[in-house]
C-alpha cells in the first residue's frame, strides 16, 4: 500500500521525512506529490497562457526533482518516489492523486510554529473531506533515531472511529515495535453557570469519563487477539478545560504520534469539521492522524 | 559584451527543451475537430456581440449585415495562418513566443503590445459593456439602477451621457482581480454553462426581434457605401476575438492538418451565423436612427426587446444573461493580459516583477494587480466607444504580422518543419492581409494616433529598457527556480 504525501511550495522536507517515518513504521511506500496550478481548460487568444503553463510545469520538475533527491539521501529502506501533478487546487488534486495511487494515508506538512501542528488550508480542505486518513505533520519534524515512531497515542472516546483507529494503531505498533498508549482526553469547560448550576455539568462530565475509561479498559484488553499484550499498554484520563490544557496533562515522547479517530462525514457537516476533530490537531503537541 | 542594434532587433529566442512531462502529462488531451470547434464558438461569442450592433449600425446602415461577413472573413482567415505560425514553432507558447522564435525580438514587441492593447483594452471594454446590462438589470428587477454619474465615464463620446466614473466597470474588474489572485481558474464546465447561455439568450432575441420585422426597414441596403461597411467592419472586429484561440490548440489536436481548419471555419460559421441573425433581426426589428439614440446607449439589444414587447421581461431575461456570461469574459480577458505579461516578464522584456509568483497560490500577484488597477482606470473613465476600435486595431495589427510573418517564414525557413500548412498558399495569407487592411482602412484617425502611440510607447521601451534586460542579452538561464515575490 501507499502512503501519499502532499508536498506544497512552502513545505520544508520535514513533510518528506515526516511521511517516510510512517511509510517505515508501517511498511509502506511512499510517493511524493507536488501541486502546480493547471492551465486553464478554455482556450485564450493567441494562446497567451501557454508560457505560463510551461513555466508551472517547470516548477512542478524542479519540486520533485528536488523531493527526489532528498529521498534518495534521506528515506533509506522506503520504496520511495517523487512526482508532480497539475490541479485546480491542492486539496482537490491530491484527493485524485491518492485515489489514483490506491493510497491508503495522506501527509501534510505544518507551515509555521516549530514543532507544533498548524494546519494550513489545504490540510483544513482535506481534513474535511478527505475519504483516507489524513495524517499532520509539525514544522520542523525529525525522524527519530530508531527510523520508525517510538510511541503511538491514541484519543480514545468511545464511538466506533474510536475502536478502529485504536485497532489499526495496535497493528502498526506491533509492526514497528513501538509502543502503544491509550488516552481519554475529556474537555469539560468550566461553564458559566450561577447558583452552583455548573456543579452538575461537572458530573455528568465525571459519569461520561468513567463510562469511556470503562470502554477504554475493555477494548485494550480485546486488543490481546492482535497479539498485544493489554499489560504493556499504557492508559489514562487527561482532564483539562479546554484541548491544549488537556493534552498537556500526559506527557509526550519524540517521534511520538497522536492518532484521532473521526467519522466520515456528510457533505454538510463536512463544512464544520467536528468539535474534537480540528481542536484537537490545532492543540497537537506531536504530528497528528485524523483516521477514519 | 557589445551587440549591435539590429542584431539586437533580429535576434531569435532559441528553442529550448520542451518540459519533460510528469504523470500527467503522458494523458495529453487530444481534441477531436468539434470539441476544438465548440472552444472556439466559445471563446467566441459573447465578446462583442451585446454591444456592438449600437456602435456598427449607425456605421453601415443595413448593410451591417455585410460587415458582420467581412469581418467575420478577415477573423477566420487569420485564424488559419496563425494555425501555421503556431505548428512550426514545436514549442507550447503564445503568438507572442512564436513572433520571438521566429522572427526576432522586435517583431515580437510589436505582437506584444498588439496582444497587450487587445487584451488590456478589451477587458476595460467588456467591463464597460457589462456595467451598462447590469444597470439595465437592477433597473428592471428592483426598479433602482445607480445615477448617471456613478454609471458613465467623464470623457464625452459624441452626444452620449458623461457622469463622473463608470462604477459597477471598476468593481467587476477588482472582482476579477481578486478572483485571479486567489488562483481560480474557468472550468470547462462553466465555459460551456456561459456559451449556452450567451447563445440561449441571443436566439431568445433573435426570435422576438423577427417578430417586429418590417423588410422595408432594409431598404436603401448599401447606402454607407464601402466606407461605411469598412468602419462598421473594423468595430465589428472585435467581437470575432477569441477565434484565434483555436488556432495556437495545434498540438493537442489529433489530425492538425485537417482538423484545425474545419474546427475553425466551423466555429466561425457558427458565429457568423449567430451575428448575422441578430444584426438581420434587430435592423428589422426597428428604423435606423433609433440604434443610435441615447436610450441604446448601453445594454442595447436589452432595450430594444423592450421596446418590442412593450414590456420588461424578455429584456431583463438578455440582460440577466448577458450579466452572468460577460462577467466570465471579463476574468478570462483579464487573465489572458496577466499571462501575456508574465511571459515577458519570464524573459525579461519587461521587469521581472512582472513574472514573480506569490509562493503559496503560484500566481503572479503583483502583475494582476497591475493590470487590474490599468484596465479599472480606462474601464472607469474611457467610454466604451473609443475602446471597441482600439482592440479592433491592435487584433488587426497582430494578425497582419502574422499572416507577414507565415510568407516570410515561408521564404527564408522553406524546410522548417510545420505540421499544419496554409491551405490555398500564398492566396490565404495575401487575402488575409488584404481583408486586414481594407477593415482597418475604416477606423477613424482617432483610433490610428491612440494605436502608433501605444506601440510607439511599446518600441521606445523595448529600446531604452528591453534590449538592455533581455535574458537573450544577459545570457541568464531560463529554468530558475520559483521566483518569489
Amino acid at each position: 500500500m501507499t502512503i501519499l504525501v502532499g508536498l506544497g511550495p512552502l513545505d520544508t522536507h520535514a513533510t518528506i521525512e515526516f511521511g517516510a517515518t510512517l511509510a517505515r513504521s508501517d511498511g509502506q511506500d511512499l510517493v511524493v506529490v507536488s501541486v502546480v496550478p493547471a492551465p486553464w481548460p478554455t482556450p485564450t487568444s493567441g494562446g497567451v497562457d501557454k508560457e505560463y503553463a510551461a513555466w508551472a510545469a517547470s516548477q512542478g520538475a524542479v519540486a520533485s526533482d528536488r523531493a527526489q533527491a532528498f529521498i534518495d539521501e534521506h528515506c533509506t529502506g522506503v520504496p520511495a518516489r517523487a512526482t508532480w501533478v497539475r490541479g485546480r487546487s491542492a486539496p482537490s488534486a491530491l484527493r485524485r492523486e491518492a485515489a489514483r495511487t490506491g493510497a491508503e494515508l495522506i501527509v501534510l506538512g505544518s507551515s509555521r510554529h516549530m514543532g507544533r501542528v498548524a494546519l494550513g488550508s489545504t490540510a483544513d480542505a482535506l481534513l474535511h473531506s478527505s475519504p483516507i486518513p489524513v495524517a499532520v505533520g509539525t514544522h520542523g519534524y525529525v525522524t527519530p533515531e530508531s527510523g520508525v515512531i517510538s510511541r503511538a497515542t491514541v484519543a480514545f472516546r468511545g464511538d466506533a472511529p474510536s475502536h478502529r483507529a485504536l485497532r489499526r494503531t495496535a497493528e502498526v505498533c506491533l509492526r514497528a515495535g513501538a509502543a502503544l498508549r491509550v488516552v481519554t482526553f475529556a474537555v469539560t469547560t468550566q461553564g458559566m453557570f450561577t447558583a452552583g448550576v455548573g456543579r452538575s455539568e461537572r458530573l455528568i462530565a465525571d459519569q461520561w469519563i468513567e463510562d469511556v475509561a470503562t470502554d477504554q479498559r475493555r477494548v485494550v484488553e480485546g486488543l490481546a487477539g492482535l497479539g498485544v499484550d493489554p499489560a504493556e499498554v499504557e492508559q489514562s484520563v487527561a482532564r483539562g478545560s479546554d484541548w491544549v490544557e488537556a493534552l498537556r496533562q500526559v506527557p509526550w515522547h519524540d517521534g511520538e504520534i497522536l492518532v484521532v479517530g473521526s467519522s466520515r462525514e456528510g457533505r454538510l457537516t463536512r463544512l464544520f469539521l467536528g468539535p474534537t476533530g480540528t481542536r484537537i490537531v490545532r492543540a497537537a503537541p506531536v504530528p497528528v492522524i485524523v483516521a477514519r | 559584451m557589445s551587440v549591435g542594434l539590429w542584431e539586437q532587433l533580429t535576434r531569435r529566442k532559441p528553442l529550448d527543451h520542451v518540459t519533460a512531462g510528469s504523470s500527467d502529462e503522458h494523458l495529453q488531451r487530444k481534441l477531436g475537430t468539434f470539441t476544438l470547434m465548440l472552444f472556439g464558438v466559445g471563446a467566441t461569442v459573447g465578446t462583442g456581440i451585446f454591444f456592438v450592433m449600437q456602435e456598427a449600425t449607425p456605421d453601415a446602415g443595413p448593410a451591417v449585415v455585410v460587415a458582420f461577413i467581412v469581418a467575420g472573413l478577415a477573423a477566420g482567415l487569420s485564424a488559419i495562418c496563425y494555425a501555421e505560425l503556431a505548428s512550426a514553432i514545436p514549442v507550447s507558447g503564445s503568438t507572442y513566443s512564436y513572433a520571438y522564435h521566429s522572427m526576432g525580438e522586435l517583431v515580437a514587441m510589436i505582437i506584444a503590445a498588439c496582444v497587450l492593447l487587445e487584451y488590456g483594452v478589451a477587458a476595460s471594454a467588456v467591463a464597460v459593456g457589462w456595467s451598462g446590462y447590469f444597470n439595465e438589470l437592477t433597473g428592471s428587477l428592483l426598479g433602482w439602477q445607480l445615477p448617471d454619474s456613478l454609471s458613465y465615464s467623464p470623457i464625452p463620446f459624441e452626444d452620449n451621457t458623461t457622469g463622473i466614473i463608470n462604477l459597477p466597470a471598476v468593481v467587476l474588474v477588482f472582482l476579477c482581480m481578486l478572483l485571479l489572485i486567489r488562483g481560480v481558474t474557468e472550468s470547462a464546465r462553466a465555459n460551456t454553462i456561459m456559451v449556452l447561455i450567451k447563445l440561449g439568450v441571443l436566439l431568445m432575441f433573435v426570435i422576438i426581434a423577427f417578430t417586429a420585422f418590417e423588410a422595408d426597414r432594409f431598404d436603401n441596403f448599401w447606402a454607407a457605401g464601402p466606407a461605411g461597411v469598412s468602419a462598421a467592419a473594423a468595430t465589428i472586429f472585435f467581437s470575432f476575438i477569441g477565434l484565434d484561440a483555436v488556432s495556437t490548440a495545434g498540438e493537442e489536436v489529433r489530425n492538425p492538418q485537417t482538423a484545425l481548419p474545419r474546427a475553425i471555419m466551423g466555429a466561425l460559421l457558427v458565429v457568423v451565423t449567430v451575428y448575422v441573425l441578430v444584426a438581420i433581426s434587430s435592423v428589422g426589428a426597428q428604423p435606423l436612427e433609433d440604434f443610435s439614440s441615447p436610450e441604446q446607449q448601453s445594454a442595447g439589444l436589452s432595450v430594444i426587446l423592450g421596446n418590442i414587447t412593450g414590456n420588461s421581461t424578455a429584456g431583463t431575461i438578455l440582460a440577466a444573461g448577458a450579466v452572468i456570461s460577460i462577467f466570465s469574459v471579463t476574468l478570462v480577458t483579464l487573465y489572458g493580459q496577466t499571462r501575456i505579461l508574465f511571459a515577458m516578464g519570464r524573459d525579461r522584456m519587461l521587469p521581472h516583477k512582472f513574472s514573480a509568483v506569490n509562493p503559496r497560490t503560484l500566481t503572479p500577484n503583483f502583475n494582476t494587480i497591475v493590470v487590474a488597477v490599468v484596465v479599472s482606470l480606462i474601464a472607469g473613465f474611457v467610454p466604451a466607444d473609443y475602446l471597441w476600435d482600439t482592440v479592433s486595431i491592435g487584433t488587426l495589427g497582430a494578425f497582419i504580422t502574422v499572416a507577414i510573418g507565415v510568407l516570410v517564414l515561408r521564404r527564408t525557413n522553406p524546410d522548417l518543419e510545420r505540421p499544419f500548412r496554409v491551405p490555398g498558399y500564398p492566396v490565404t495569407p495575401v487575402l488575409t492581409i488584404v481583408l486586414c487592411v481594407y477593415v482597418l482602412s475604416g477606423l477613424q484617425l482617432f483610433t490610428w494616433v491612440v494605436f502608433l502611440t501605444w506601440l510607439a510607447v511599446v518600441i521606445a521601451f523595448y529600446l531604452l529598457w528591453g534590449r538592455r534586460h533581455s535574458r537573450l542579452n544577459t545570457g541568464q538561464a531560463e529554468a530558475d527556480p520559483v521566483e518569489v515575490a
